[in-house]
């Protein structure tokens, strides 16, 4: 979804809801057989009256993996990597099985209604809700240990094994595999996606409104500016030096921050190993080291700075060597809006004198 | 007592014209060792032209031949030399080891890894990474990984020698069992591991490379390599005789249960500062002494050296494609040498269908 198109649905969104309060009438969505209505959640961002059906099928239009955006009954079908999928009705157990669909998850339910999460999830070195999902169930690669959980839907990446999605299905199940978009210009359609699975279409909308106009109120100000610096992301694992290129999530948040990848201009995609000499050859004016300080990152920044070979690039030169969060740069939720809000204000220092939220709104 | 085929080998040993095929092989072998590390050199992401590389070289021993930027010196330097002279290094003993193996087991299918060593080596360096150790002190990792390497191959070796009575096919099931155990103890590692960037650092690890090598790594592991190829270069004619088998070998004047034990702890040395250094490098042991066999003939006292070489000249050659391919991005050299070396043991796997059987 365009964020053009996006903004002024909004603005219709707004028109009309005023028109419906002005006579009274209560916003009415389309029956669903087998639960309440969803609860609200008075969002901290820009508040929207509860939409109506007519409106809601606009917004989930297009999205990637919605069968019949005008269907906000129940059963809805969703097409995922593994197929076309049934959720019979509104999933009250969730289990979203990777972070970012956990990332994901947790701003559109209630923690209580996801009833458990991988052990990455909980780690605070890697997870953006770990602090909130401690107290949730692990789950494994082993599928019985989901089962166990009965949950009435479960949401998974592509790296979830055919065979755990089989044994899944045949409990009757419904899994749902989804891709999430490597960059943050894409995000919204994955939020309103899940939003769409969980039968939380109205809080996705909201979620998605605020997450757009944090992204946008980035891209608006970075967008223009010039000239754009040269920005590499780098890694260092047991001696392998990393970098991202193109299609990769760190280029998406290098590329909204009003960077030009320089792994990507090198022709690199994805995440790959370079050299040292690869890092001169890229000639970059910013390093950003995506990486925990307790996984190196420190010792790796100052490796680079000590390194006379490498005294003649420029971000070494005028040590322009930043580690970053590292939660916020490689995963695949809304959260690395927060990778681009923090590398924006290390590009454009100038341009960015508010300090960043580190928050966005919870379901309740 | 010295049988027929044991004195016909002893025979063409003796006639086998050794120095010709040391001189003729070494001078082809040092050619290729040195096109390999001139052609290492002159490639690299940073786009340095041929008469400036050789400025570089030549101005070591002071002769100015044309101008080259200090950035230019800093890489050939700093960068592409000690990376060179690591994968050289580690080249070299692997081949050396490869060849060892090859004529202790008299199987060309034998390579360093048998005595467990890689595995040994894998399971120091996972624990090196897990328990934090890396953070604690520089070459931490290749310390653990030398000594996993050296623990594991004593291991296998005292397994074998039992009851005070050594047999070389014990050896080789012990290694195969060590081998297992632990890689088994490296999988439950990587399994149970919580911390997601140490996983990292482990599989990284695993696959075996020599990006960032710098001169630290070869002086940590140059004076134990070159300490064990001399010691195996040493003993490359009594390697000949224990090719021959027990008895001949006793009978020609050879301690061999001595001598054997040299020659594993010499391989196993030369292997464990080698995995230390660039992790785990597939097939280098096993194709080089294979291929020069093939070229060179069965006689030690020529493949061991020329294995070292070759051995060299393969790891060198392998990482230059490895880090020219798709610069400035790269792979690591294990793959490149396991797409080269796996399709040559399964050619080796089909040739020797028979002895295979047999073991």
């Amino acid at each position: 979804m365009s964020s053009k198109r996006f903004s002024i649905s909004i603005v219709s969104l707004a028109i009309l809801l005023m028109l419906l309060a002005l006579t009274c009438t209560p916003a009415t969505p389309t029956p669903a057989p087998t639960s309440p209505p969803p609860p609200t959640t008075a969002p901290t961002a820009t508040p929207v009256p509860t939409p109506t059906p007519v409106s809601l099928a606009s917004y989930f239009e297009g999205v990637p993996g919605i069968v019949d955006p005008a269907n906000f009954g129940w059963p809805r079908e969703v097409e995922g990597l593994n197929g076309m999928v049934t959720v019979p009705a509104k999933p009250l157990r969730l289990i979203t099985a990777s972070i970012g669909h956990d990332e994901l998850a947790v701003s559109l339910i209630p923690i209580s209604r996801l009833v458990g999460v991988g052990d990455p999830t909980k780690n605070a070195a890697f997870s953006n809700v770990a602090s909130l999902v401690q107290d949730l169930p692990v789950i494994t690669r082993d599928p019985e240990t989901i089962i166990a959980l009965s949950p009435d839907v479960v949401v998974t990446s592509p790296f979830f094994g055919a065979e755990g999605i089989d044994a899944l299905s045949r409990l009757d199940i419904p899994v749902v595999q989804t891709d999430l978009a490597q960059g943050p210009a894409e995000r919204i359609d994955n939020i309103l996606l899940m939003g769409y699975i969980l039968g939380e279409e109205e809080r996705a909308i909201r979620f998605a409104a605020e997450v757009q106009e944090r992204y946008e109120a980035v891209i608006s100000v970075t967008g223009p500016s010039q000239p754009k610096p040269r920005v590499l992301a780098l890694t260092r694992y047991s001696d392998s030096i990393w970098t991202a290129g193109a299609d990769s999530t760190e280029g998406g948040v290098i590329a909204a921050a009003g960077g030009i990848n320089a792994a990507e201009d090198a022709g690199i995609v994805s995440n790959a190993t370079t050299s040292l000499e690869g890092v001169i050859a890229m000639a970059p004016d910013i390093v950003i080291i995506p990486q925990p300080v307790e996984f190196g990152a420190g010792d790796f920044r100052q490796s680079l700075l000590d390194n006379e070979a490498l005294a003649e690039v420029p971000a070494i030169k005028n040590v322009q060597i930043h580690i970053v969060e590292s939660k916020h740069f490689t995963t695949l939720s809304h959260w690395n809006i927060l990778g681009v809000e923090e590398l924006a204000r290390l590009l454009w220092p100038d341009l960015f004198s508010d300090p960043i939220s580190y928050e966005f709104s919870l379901a309740e | 007592m010295v049988t027929i085929a044991g004195a016909n080998a002893l025979r063409s040993y003796r006639q086998s014209g050794v120095v010709t095929r040391l001189t003729a092989g070494s001078s082809v072998a040092l050619l290729l060792l040195l096109g390999a590390a001139l052609a290492s050199l002159s490639l690299g992401p940073v786009n340095i032209p041929a008469d400036r590389v050789a400025s570089v070289i030549l101005s070591y021993i002071r002769l100015d031949f044309s101008a080259f930027t200090h950035t230019e010196l800093l890489v050939i330097e700093q960068i592409r030399l000690p990376r060179i002279v690591v994968g050289a290094l580690v080249g070299m003993a692997l081949g050396l080891a490869g060849a060892t193996m090859q004529g202790l087991f008299r199987n060309p299918m034998a390579d360093p890894g048998i005595i467990g060593v890689s595995a040994g080596g894998a399971l120091g360096a996972v624990a090196a990474i897990a328990t934090g150790a890396t953070g604690l002190f520089f070459l931490a990792l290749p310390a653990f990984a030398f000594i996993g390497a050296l623990g594991a191959s004593f291991l296998v070796y005292g397994i074998a020698a039992v009851g005070g009575r050594f047999s070389m096919a014990t050896l080789l099931l012990a290694g195969v069992a060590v081998n297992a155990f632990l890689g088994a103890i490296v999988s439950a590692i990587i399994i149970l591991l919580p911390d997601n960037g140490a996983l990292r650092e482990i599989l990284f690890w695993l696959a075996g490379a020599l990006d960032s090598r710098s001169w630290e790594h070869v002086r940590i592991s140059a004076p134990l390599i070159l300490a064990g190829a001399a010691l195996i270069v040493l003993l490359a004619r009594d390697l000949n005789l224990l090719a021959l088998g027990d008895d001949e070998a006793r009978s020609m004047g050879i301690r061999v249960g001595v001598t054997r034990i040299a020659l594993l702890g010499a391989a196993a040395l030369v292997t464990g500062s080698a995995v230390a250094v660039s992790g785990a490098i597939a097939f280098v042991g096993l194709v080089t002494p294979h291929i020069l066999r093939l070229v060179l003939g069965p006689d030690h006292r020529v493949l061991v050296p020329m294995s070292a070489l070759g051995g060299a000249a393969f790891v060198i050659l392998a990482d230059t494609v490895a880090r020219s391919l798709i610069q400035p991005a790269e792979l690591p050299v294990s793959i490149i040498t396991a797409f080269v070396g796996a399709p040559f043991f399964i050619f080796l796997l089909i040739k020797n269908k028979r002895q295979v059987y047999s073991l």
